[in-house]
């Protein structure tokens, strides 16, 4: 009887069921059929061939990955200093950015200042590489040009190549892209501050310097570190379209990360099983960190965020 | 005076009282110190992020032959050749803009019909099995089956080399699809239960009743996902990159990057820098077309974010 009731309960809001559907079946497809795809990581699967035909040989291309000269190391390096380094100093900065901002009292000119500093989070990351390469290349970079006018260096500067500077470029990239759109998370919380507090330090006599180390900044600070510990769960994914434009036959020893080393060997070397393996590795990893995230959140800010 | 400030309750009084301090206070070493921090960050801030796509401006709408490298405050020898070379003169820039037009009209189209549909099911607490649902769908943002099953996949359902490749794997995302759902929680459940009792059903009270009380949420969505297809490459690149008949403006842009480097290099190599046709002007006006309906679409965007559609669903 009472599941009688139950399908009545049902077939009252198949309606419901119905508009779920679509959803549903581009999550089943998209995003669960591909992870039948894992078994290539364990069989010697061959390209054309049936996912499932290839001979088990276990646990071997995960072993490659950790064995075969160093790339685990220097991919993993590479994705962990500059994603890391990149969440840090774009977070810390667009706080900074934040208050200073708030500090300009003029409308206009604050409304300006935002407006242009958000705009590059728009622009696709073939637009950044094309401004990026505009400025810093070697022989015609602006950069370049301008410093060697002015008879700060003799020859350009590779930016974008040479290794040693791979990583400060991309993490000034990263800073370019975001710091207007990670300052609006700031700003929110800014005005989120109490005014009171303000107007009370005022009548006793506080500078403004003062009233942003005791009152702004001790207001911020859970802000950021709730954004740094969400956050810290990426830390091995990368943005793919925009590491793939940056890494280049030079620079890759400092600018692979996870994301195009599996590309690489997946789609331009075509070795399915041992990118599919590499990227199994990058999930679990990630997936850890997640667990991990969540367990600090929870014990930092008292709820969950998952 | 100070005494009678402190007691004033938020009012007149107390503000102009405020701004009189706050004057008063500011012209002590460490505020002039602070003005100036400000001044020197913001302009510098202002003039990383702008002057870039000027330069780029600029140098588009110069003369070739007269614009070298260096600074650029103005066009040098004001022409619209660039444009008027790219559009005769090369191959498929009118139909690479046909292909992103295409695309970032009907993919938004299509996500937001299976987006809020979704949000919708699961936003109803009476919906039977409704927390399996939600984590069957949340899951999915913790995990990805990576690129190569992912690419298998595209080739199995023949999707791979075909125009659709853009629209039905974006169809769903789960980011969007929670801010939608938290924006129908927010209605109040009332006005479902009184058009229930008046005989409507699921379809009617979400067309006619959530749908249009909506509408900020889906525009913002709506918005986000154009930028989104507008500026994507990488699909182009993995799917489509010999049917150069698919190929959208971005993957255009970026071939446009390869080659013009390479020729740039083998003319600088023969010693003819000054080559008739300059293929950096075209690849600047290029760069200025792929930019110029972000531009357009900028205001709103803004907009969407400052009342805090956006930012709410990243916060919780």
């Amino acid at each position: 009887m009472k599941l009688r009731s139950l399908l009545r309960k049902i077939a009252a809001q198949h309606r419901l069921y119905v508009m779920m559907l679509p959803m549903l079946a581009a999550v089943t497809i998209f995003s669960y059929i591909p992870l039948s795809g894992w078994v290539m990581a364990f069989t010697d699967y061959r390209i054309g061939g049936s996912l499932f035909g290839g001979e088990f040989i276990g646990l071997r291309q995960f072993k490659f990955f950790f064995t075969q000269a160093n790339d685990a190391f220097y991919v993993l390096r590479n994705t962990l200093v500059i994603n890391l380094c990149s969440l840090a100093i774009n977070l810390t900065s667009a706080c900074a950015f934040a208050i200073l901002l708030n500090e300009v009292r003029t409308n206009w000119l604050r409304r300006i200042v935002q407006s242009v500093s958000f705009f590059p989070f728009f622009v696709s990351w073939v637009i950044t590489y094309t401004i990026f390469n505009t400025f810093l290349s070697m022989q015609t970079g602006v950069l370049n040009v301008v410093l060697k006018d002015l008879g700060l260096l003799e020859t350009g500067i590779n930016f974008l190549g040479d290794p040693k500077y791979s990583w400060p470029v991309i993490i000034f990239v990263g800073f370019w892209k975001s710091i207007g759109y990670n300052s609006v998370i700031f700003l929110a919380a800014i005005s989120g501050i109490e005014q009171e507090q303000y107007e009370a330090a005022s009548i006793d006599g506080a500078t403004h310097m003062q009233k942003i180390r005791y009152i702004t900044i001790p207001a911020l600070a859970p802000t950021l570190s709730v954004l740094l510990i969400m956050n810290s769960g990426w830390v091995f994914n990368s943005n793919f379209e925009e590491f793939n434009l940056f890494s280049n036959s030079v620079n890759w020893q400092k600018m692979e990360v996870l994301d195009v080393y599996v590309y690489r060997y997946g789609l331009k070397m075509l070795d399915y099983s041992y990118a599919t393996a590499v990227g199994i590795i990058k999930t679990v990893a990630s997936l850890i960190m997640f667990f991990t995230v969540n367990v600090i959140a929870k014990r930092v800010n008292g709820r969950s965020l998952v | 005076m100070a005494q009678s400030g402190k007691n004033a309750k938020p009012g007149k009084a107390g503000k102009i009282l405020h701004r009189k301090y706050y004057h008063d206070r500011s012209s002590c070493l460490s505020d002039y110190l602070l003005k100036l921090v400000v001044g020197i960050v913001m302009l510098f801030v202002s003039v990383i992020t702008l002057y870039p796509f000027l330069y780029i401006l600029f140098y588009s709408l110069s003369t070739s032959g007269r614009v070298g490298a260096g600074l650029l405050l103005h066009p040098r020898g004001f022409t619209l050749e660039s444009y008027r070379i790219l559009f005769t003169n090369t191959t498929n820039i009118s139909h690479a803009m046909l292909i992103s037009i295409a695309r970032s009209s009907l993919g938004p189209l299509v996500s937001l019909t299976v987006n809020s549909m979704g949000a919708f099911a699961l936003s109803r607490k009476r919906l039977i099995g409704r927390k399996i649902f939600m984590i069957y769908v949340l899951m999915t943002m913790y995990f990805s089956s990576g690129i190569i099953p992912h690419y298998i996949l595209m080739q199995r359902l023949h999707l791979a080399g075909t125009f659709w490749v853009y629209i039905f794997p974006a169809m769903f995302s789960t980011f969007n699809m929670i801010l939608i759902k938290t924006y129908m929680e927010g209605i109040p459940e009332e006005l479902e239960e009184s058009a229930l009792m008046d005989g409507a059903n699921d379809y009617i009270i979400f067309f006619r009743i959530l749908l249009p009380l909506c509408m900020p949420v889906l525009a913002a969505v709506m918005l986000f996902d154009c930028v989104h297809q507008w500026n994507a490459y990488s699909d182009t690149m993995i799917y489509n990159s010999m049917r150069t008949n698919l190929h959208t403006l971005q993957y255009v842009l970026m071939t446009f990057i390869d080659t013009t480097t390479q020729s740039l290099q083998e003319a600088e190599s023969k010693g003819e820098a000054q080559a008739l046709f300059n293929p950096v002007t075209a690849r600047m006006a290029l760069t200025v077309i792929v930019t110029v309906p972000i531009l357009c679409v900028y205001p709103a965007l803004q907009k969407y974010f400052a009342s805090g559609i956006l930012i709410g669903s990243i916060k919780g």
